[in-house]
C-alpha cells in the first residue's frame, strides 16, 4: 500500500511543465472573472472617442475600440461572463446529465428506454444547433445561450454517468456488497458516485473548454449579451467590421484560444494520470 | 531512413515558419486602391452588382414593398403614379396629372397612356383600381396583408374611362397624392394581384412595369433584374426617354459589412449597402463615392412617455433635450455627411422649419434645470430624488445599425449630468414584440413617411393615433394642433400650423431629437455614374450608366 | 444468426424513427416558448399601421391563433406523410427552400470531411514515422485544433487568402477556392477529433506483436502505416465519423455565415432570427435523419464486419477520449 502511494505522489509531484503554464492561465482567467478590477483601473463601458482605433501600445495594451474604450479591459471584464457562463453551462450538464444518467442505469428497462430516447436526441440534433434554437426561444442573452449550452451537453453526461453506472452495477465486488445486504443507496454513494466521478471530471473538465467556444460562437452570431458588454465572442464578432483594426479580432481571439488550450490540456494530463 | 525523415521535419518547420510570418505580415497591412477614370455621356450597356445585407422575408407585393431591403428591387421593377424626389417634391409618372375637390376627399387621377406591364397586361384605369383597393385592404382571405400607412380613410376608386380614377375618401385626406409615391404604392398586373399567396411569394410571377424586369432569383441569395427593352415612361423629373442604359443589376447578399466594401474596393461589385459609417471618409479619399441620401421621415431621436417618472416633470424632458451633445455623436460614430436635427422631422421634408434652439446641447441649463426640478447629485454622480436613483433604459433600435453604438455614447453624455443610463439591446423579432411607444420612457424612432400628415396620427390617440407621448388627449394644445394638420385641405395653411406643432412638441420635451437619420448608405464604384435617390433615398438605376 | 440479426436490424430501425419524431416535437415545443411568429411579427410592426381587426384576420388564416396542441397535431401528421408545410416567413413551400440550400451544404460538409481526414490521416502518420521532437509536437495539434473556434479560423483564412492575397473572392461564394478555404475552416476542428481516435488507436496497434513482426520484416514505411496499421483501425474511425457528421453540420452554421454562403446554416439564421417554425423544424429533423442514418448504418454494417461483436451490446465505442 505505501509503495503505491509514494508511485502516485511521486507521479503528481513531475508535473509536465506545460500542464503548470496550463493552470497558471487558467487561473489568470478565472481572476480576471472573480475580481477584474484588480487587473485593470480603465472603464470597459466608457471610453474617450477622440482616441478611438489606437493601436495597442504602452497607454492601451491590446489597442482600443470604436468607441475609445480600452480593449484590454474589456477583454478582463468580459472574462466573468464568458467564464461564469461556460460553467453555468457545466453545472446543468453534469447535474441534468448526472442524474439522468444515474436513473437510466439504476431504474427498471422502461426509465432506461424511455431516457435512453431523450439522449438520442439530444445528441441526434447537432450541438450548435440545439443552442440556437434553445436561445432564440428563451432570448438573446448570454445567461441563456450558457443554458442553451448546458443543455446541449447533457447527452454526453448522460451516456457516460450511464456506462458508468452500468459497469459499477456489474462489477464483482458491487455484487458481493449487494449480498451482504447493502442497499441500492449504499452502493449509488459508497461505490457508483466516486467511480464515476473521476471519468466525469475529466469529460467536465473538456466540455468546459468546448462551452467556452460554443458560448463564443453564440455570441459571434448575436445570440448573447448586446454591447457594452464585452463578451469574447462579442468582441470578435464588433471587430470584425473594422478590418483597419486587426488588433479587435486578434486580441480576444487568442485570450479565447489560450484558455482553451489550457483547459484542453489540463483535461489531458488528468486523463492521462486516471 | 533518419536523415529522409529529419529533411520532411525541416520542411514542414520551414512551412510553417512561413505561414506564420505571412500571417504576421498581413495582420499589419491595410488594402485597397482604386483608379479613376471615365467618360461624360451617358452609354448603354454594363451590369452591375449591388452587394445587400438582405434581401427581406417574403415577395408577396402588398407584404414586402415597404421592407427597406426589398424596397430597392421593387423600386427597378415596378412604377408609381406619382414620383417623390429627395426634397419631398411631388411629381407625374404613370399620373399625368391630377385634381383634388375643395375639402380633398375626392381625388382624380389622369393616366399616361400606352403603359403596359411586363406580361402584357395594359398599365389602365381598371389595373389601378385594382391595385388601390388591394392596397387599402389587403386580402385576409388569401392571407395578404394591405400596405402599411396607406390612408384608412379610402373608400373606393372607380375606373370612369381607360385612363382616368376617382378615388373617394371617408374624410380631408391631403396626403393621399405623396402617399403615392411611398414604398408601398407599386403597381403590380392585375394577374399577380389573383394569384394565391404561395404564387405570390414567388418573386418571378410578381409582375410589374418597371424599367427591369426579374430574369432570376435565389431566395437568401441574390436577385438579377434584366432591363425591359420597351420601356418608355420614367418620371419626366429624371429627364430621360426609352429603357435603362444598364443592361442588368444583379442584388447579392453579403452580410458582413466589412466584405461589403471591401468588394467594392477590389473591383468585384459596383455597390455596398450600408457601409460602417467610419469608414466613409477613407472611402471618398482613395476616389470612391459615397452617398448617404436622407428619407423623409421623422429624425432619429426618442418618443418619451410622458406617462413614465420621472418623465412626467417637463424639466426632465427638457434635461434630456439639452444633455445631449449631437455633435459628439457625429464626429464619433458617424461622419460630418451627416446633419444634426433641427426638429423632430427630417429638413428635407415639406413643412419642416428650424427649431434647434429649442433642444440645443446646453449641458449647463440641463444640469440647472434638474437641480430646480429637485434631483440632487449623489457622490458617485447620479442624481436621486426621495431616495429613488435618476435612471433611465435606452433600447437601441435593431433596424438601424448604428443605435447601439450612438445609445452607448448618448449613456456616456447622460451619465455626465446625473442620469444612470442602462442599455438593453434585443434582436429584431424581440424588439418587435416587447418594445412599443408607450411601453417604454424612451422610445427610439426610426420612422419614414412621404407626407408630413402623417404626423399628426402619431401624436395623441385621437383617431386610433399611435399615442407616442402617452398624453391621451390631456394636452388641448397638442390635440388641436394635431387636428388642425390632419384636416387641413391646403398644403399653406398646414405648413403653419406644422411649424407651431413642432415648436410646441419641442419645447414641451416630448421629442428628443438626436440627428437626422441617413438609414441607407451607399458605397459605389466611381465608374458608376447617373445615380438618383428618391424621397426614400432609394438609389434609381434607370438613369444610371457605367463608363 | 441471421434472424438475430434481423431482430436488431428492426429495432434499430424502429428507435431511429423515434429518435426522429421526437425531434421534430421537440423543436415545436421549444420554439413555442417565445410567443411570436414571422406573420404576427410583421403585422404588428408599428410602421404598418395595421388595426386589431385587420391583424386578426389575417392571423387566422394562417391558423396562428389555434391552441398549440391542435397546431402540434396538424404539422405532425403531415410531416408524416413527408410534407413539410409552408415557410411562415416566405411564404415558399419549405421544401423548396432546403431543397435550394442543401447542394452548397453538402459540397462543404463533404469537403470538410475530406479535408480533415487528409489532416487527421497526415497527422497519424507523423506521429508514427517523424522523429521523435516532431512527433512529439504533432501530438499536441489535435488538442490544438479544438481549441481554435471555427470562427476565428475562418475570418483569419478570409483576411489573408482573400483580402491580402487576393486568392479567391469572397462574394464568389461557391466557387473553388472559396470553398476550399471554407472547407478548411470547418475541417480543422473535426480533424482534431478523428486525429485523436486515430493516434490512440494506432498507437494501440503497433503495440501489438503483429505489428512488430511486420516491422522486422522491413517494409516501406508507408505500406507499414497502410497495411498493417491504418486498416485494424479504420473501423473506430469510422464510428468517431458518425459522430462527426453532427460536428460538421453544427459547424456548417457559422462557416457559412463568414464565407457567406448560402447554405443550410444561413437559412437557420434566417429563420431563427423571425422564428419561422415550420423551416426550423424540417431542418432539425433532417439534420436529426441524417445523423441517425449514418449511426445506423454504422450499427448496421459494423456486427457484419467485426465478428467480434456480439449482436445483443453495442458496438465498440472507440477509444474516444470521453
Amino acid at each position: 500500500m505505501s509503495v503505491a502511494t509514494t508511485a502516485v505522489s511521486r507521479a503528481a509531484v513531475r508535473i509536465p511543465p506545460t500542464v503548470v503554464l496550463s493552470f497558471l492561465v487558467v487561473a489568470i482567467v478565472l481572476l480576471w472573472s472573480l475580481v477584474p478590477g484588480l487587473f485593470t483601473s480603465q472603464d470597459p463601458a466608457v471610453g474617450v472617442p477622440a482616441d478611438k482605433f489606437a493601436a495597442p501600445g504602452a497607454a492601451h495594451w491590446f489597442g482600443t475600440d470604436q468607441l475609445g474604450r480600452d480593449l484590454y479591459s474589456r477583454v478582463v471584464h468580459g472574462t466573468a461572463s464568458s467564464v461564469s457562463s461556460a460553467l453555468v453551462a457545466i453545472g446543468i450538464g453534469v447535474v441534468a446529465g448526472g442524474l439522468i444518467g444515474l436513473i437510466a442505469g439504476f431504474a427498471g428497462r422502461w426509465a432506461d428506454t424511455v431516457l435512453g430516447r431523450l439522449v438520442d436526441v439530444l445528441l441526434a440534433i447537432p450541438e450548435f444547433l440545439l443552442a440556437v434554437i434553445i436561445v432564440s426561444s428563451l432570448g438573446f442573452r448570454t445567461i441563456n445561450a450558457a443554458v442553451a449550452t448546458g443543455i446541449s451537453a447533457v447527452g454526453v453526461f448522460a451516456r457516460v454517468m450511464r456506462a458508468e453506472v452500468i459497469k459499477t452495477r456489474r462489477a464483482v465486488f458491487v455484487e458481493a456488497s449487494y449480498l451482504q445486504g447493502g442497499s441500492r443507496w449504499h452502493i449509488l454513494l459508497r461505490h457508483v458516485l466516486p467511480n464515476a466521478s473521476r471519468s466525469l471530471l475529466a469529460l467536465a473538465v473538456l466540455q468546459f473548454g468546448l462551452s467556452i467556444l460554443l458560448i463564443a460562437s453564440l455570441a459571434f452570431l448575436g445570440y448573447g449579451d448586446p454591447p457594452p458588454a464585452s463578451d469574447w465572442g462579442l468582441l470578435i464578432s464588433v471587430g470584425k467590421d473594422y478590418p483597419l483594426a486587426p488588433w479587435l479580432i486578434y486580441a480576444p481571439a487568442l485570450v479565447m484560444i489560450a484558455t482553451v488550450l489550457s483547459v484542453n490540456r489540463i483535461s489531458r494530463w488528468l486523463r492521462k494520470t486516471d | 531512413m533518419p536523415v529522409n525523415t529529419s529533411r520532411a521535419a525541416r520542411r514542414l518547420l520551414r512551412t510553417i515558419a512561413g505561414l506564420v510570418t505571412v500571417v504576421a505580415l498581413a495582420a499589419c497591412a491595410p488594402g485597397g486602391t482604386n483608379t479613376a477614370g471615365g467618360s461624360a455621356t451617358p452609354k448603354p450597356g454594363g451590369d452591375i452588382t449591388f452587394l445587400i445585407d438582405s434581401l427581406g422575408d417574403t415577395w408577396i407585393p402588398n407584404n414586402s414593398s415597404i421592407s427597406s431591403f426589398q424596397g430597392h428591387i421593387w423600386g427597378q421593377v415596378t412604377d408609381k403614379l406619382v414620383y417623390v424626389d429627395e426634397n419631398g417634391a411631388v411629381s407625374p409618372w404613370i399620373a399625368q396629372s391630377w385634381e383634388q375637390n375643395a375639402d380633398a376627399t375626392q381625388f382624380t387621377l389622369h393616366l399616361k397612356q400606352g403603359v403596359t406591364f411586363s406580361d402584357g397586361t395594359p398599365l389602365d384605369a381598371a389595373a389601378v383600381v385594382a391595385n388601390l383597393d388591394i392596397w387599402a385592404r389587403g386580402d385576409a382571405s388569401r392571407g395578404i396583408n394591405p400596405i402599411g400607412l396607406f390612408p384608412k380613410t379610402y373608400d373606393h376608386a372607380e375606373a370612369v374611362d381607360a385612363s382616368t380614377v376617382k378615388v373617394s375618401f371617408t374624410a380631408p385626406t391631403l396626403g393621399f397624392i405623396p402617399t403615392l409615391g411611398y414604398h408601398g404604392s407599386i403597381l403590380i398586373s392585375p394577374k399577380t394581384l389573383a394569384l394565391p399567396a404561395g404564387e405570390q411569394a414567388d418573386l418571378s410571377n410578381d409582375i410589374g412595369s418597371g424599367p427591369y424586369v426579374v430574369a432570376s432569383w435565389k431566395e437568401g441569395d441574390s436577385v438579377v433584374l434584366k432591363k425591359r427593352a420597351d420601356y418608355n415612361w420614367g418620371p419626366p423629373a429624371l429627364n430621360h426617354q426609352g429603357p435603362a442604359y444598364l443592361d442588368s443589376i444583379t442584388y447579392k447578399i453579403v452580410a458582413e459589412p466589412s466584405v461589403r466594401t471591401a468588394a467594392v474596393q477590389s473591383h468585384q461589385a459596383d455597390v455596398a449597402y450600408n457601409p460602417s459609417p467610419q469608414e466613409l471618409s477613407s472611402f471618398k479619399e482613395q476616389g470612391y463615392t459615397t452617398a448617404t441620401p436622407r428619407y423623409l421621415g421623422f429624425v432619429n431621436g426618442f418618443a418619451v412617455n410622458t406617462k413614465a417618472a420621472p418623465f412626467d416633470d417637463v424639466r426632465v424632458r427638457q434635461a434630456l433635450q439639452h444633455g445631449i451633445n449631437r455633435d459628439e455623436i457625429i464626429s464619433t460614430v458617424y461622419t460630418p455627411d451627416w446633419l444634426p436635427a433641427k426638429s423632430f422631422i427630417q429638413s428635407n421634408v415639406p413643412g419642416a422649419t428650424d427649431h434647434s434652439t429649442d433642444f440645443a446641447y446646453d449641458a449647463a441649463e440641463a444640469n440647472r434645470l434638474l437641480d430646480e426640478a429637485g434631483w440632487v447629485k449623489g457622490p458617485d454622480g447620479t442624481r436621486a430624488k426621495n431616495g429613488k436613483p435618476l435612471e433611465l433604459t435606452l433600447y437601441p433600435n435593431p433596424y438601424l445599425a448604428t443605435s447601439k453604438s450612438v445609445d452607448e455614447l448618448i449613456a456616456q453624455q447622460l451619465g455626465k449630468i446625473g442620469f444612470k443610463v442602462t442599455i438593453q439591446a434585443f434582436d429584431v423579432v424581440t424588439y418587435s414584440s416587447r418594445i412599443k411607444v408607450g411601453g417604454v420612457p424612451a422610445y427610439e424612432v426610426t420612422r419614414s413617411f412621404i407626407d408630413a400628415g402623417t404626423v399628426a396620427g402619431v401624436l395623441t390617440d385621437a383617431n386610433n393615433g399611435e399615442n407616442w407621448f402617452g398624453l391621451g388627449q390631456s394636452d388641448p394644445k397638442l390635440t388641436q394642433l394635431g387636428a388642425a394638420v390632419a384636416g387641413a385641405s391646403t398644403v399653406g395653411e398646414r405648413d403653419k400650423v406644422l411649424d407651431q406643432l413642432q415648436g410646441y412638441v419641442l419645447q414641451q420635451g416630448y421629442f428628443v431629437p438626436i440627428t437626422q437619420i441617413v438609414q441607407r448608405i451607399y458605397l459605389q464604384s466611381p465608374d458608376l455614374h447617373g445615380v438618383s435617390y428618391n424621397g426614400l433615398a432609394y438609389a434609381n438605376y434607370y438613369t444610371a450608366w457605367l463608363g | 444468426m441471421d434472424s438475430g440479426y434481423a431482430a436488431y436490424a428492426a429495432r434499430r430501425v424502429l428507435q431511429a424513427v423515434v429518435v426522429i419524431l421526437l425531434a421534430y416535437v421537440f423543436t415545436f415545443l421549444v420554439i413555442s416558448v417565445l410567443p411570436g411568429d414571422p406573420v404576427t411579427n410583421t403585422l404588428r410592426n408599428p410602421q404598418n399601421g395595421f388595426t386589431e381587426e385587420q391583424i386578426s384576420r389575417i392571423v387566422s388564416y394562417y391558423g396562428l391563433d389555434r391552441p398549440v396542441g391542435v397546431q402540434l397535431w396538424e404539422s405532425l401528421s403531415r410531416f408524416v406523410t413527408g410534407d413539410l408545410g409552408v415557410s411562415l416567413r416566405s411564404n415558399l413551400p419549405v421544401s423548396r427552400m432546403i431543397g435550394e440550400v442543401l447542394g452548397s451544404t453538402l459540397v462543404l460538409a463533404a469537403s470538410a470531411l475530406a479535408v480533415a481526414l487528409v489532416l487527421a490521416l497526415a497527422i497519424g502518420f507523423g506521429t508514427r514515422f517523424l522523429p521523435k521532437r516532431a512527433a512529439r509536437l504533432l501530438r499536441s495539434f489535435p488538442s490544438l485544433f479544438l481549441s481554435l473556434p471555427n470562427f476565428v479560423i475562418g475570418l483569419v483564412l478570409i483576411q489573408v487568402f482573400a483580402f491580402q492575397l487576393g486568392l479567391f473572392r469572397v462574394i464568389d461564394a461557391e466557387g473553388g477556392l472559396a470553398t476550399f478555404f471554407a472547407a478548411v475552416a470547418l475541417g480543422i476542428p473535426v480533424s482534431a477529433r478523428i486525429a485523436e481516435v486515430l493516434i490512440t488507436n494506432l498507437d494501440h496497434e503497433a503495440g501489438q506483436e503483429y505489428a512488430a513482426v511486420a516491422r522486422s520484416r522491413g517494409p516501406g514505411r508507408a505500406r507499414l502505416f497502410a497495411r498493417h496499421l491504418l486498416k485494424p483501425s479504420s473501423l473506430p474511425v469510422v464510428t468517431v465519423i458518425a459522430v462527426v457528421v453532427g460536428e460538421l453540420l453544427s459547424g456548417a452554421v457559422i462557416t457559412e455565415q463568414i464565407f457567406g454562403r448560402t447554405g443550410i446554416g444561413s437559412l437557420v439564421q434566417r429563420s431563427v432570427t423571425t422564428q419561422d417554425l415550420p423551416v426550423l423544424q424540417a431542418i432539425v429533423s433532417l439534420a436529426a435523419v441524417v445523423f441517425v442514418a449514418v449511426n445506423l448504418l454504422a450499427d448496421l454494417v459494423y456486427p457484419l464486419l467485426d465478428p467480434r461483436v456480439r449482436l445483443g451490446g453495442k458496438r465498440q465505442k472507440a477509444a474516444v477520449p470521453a
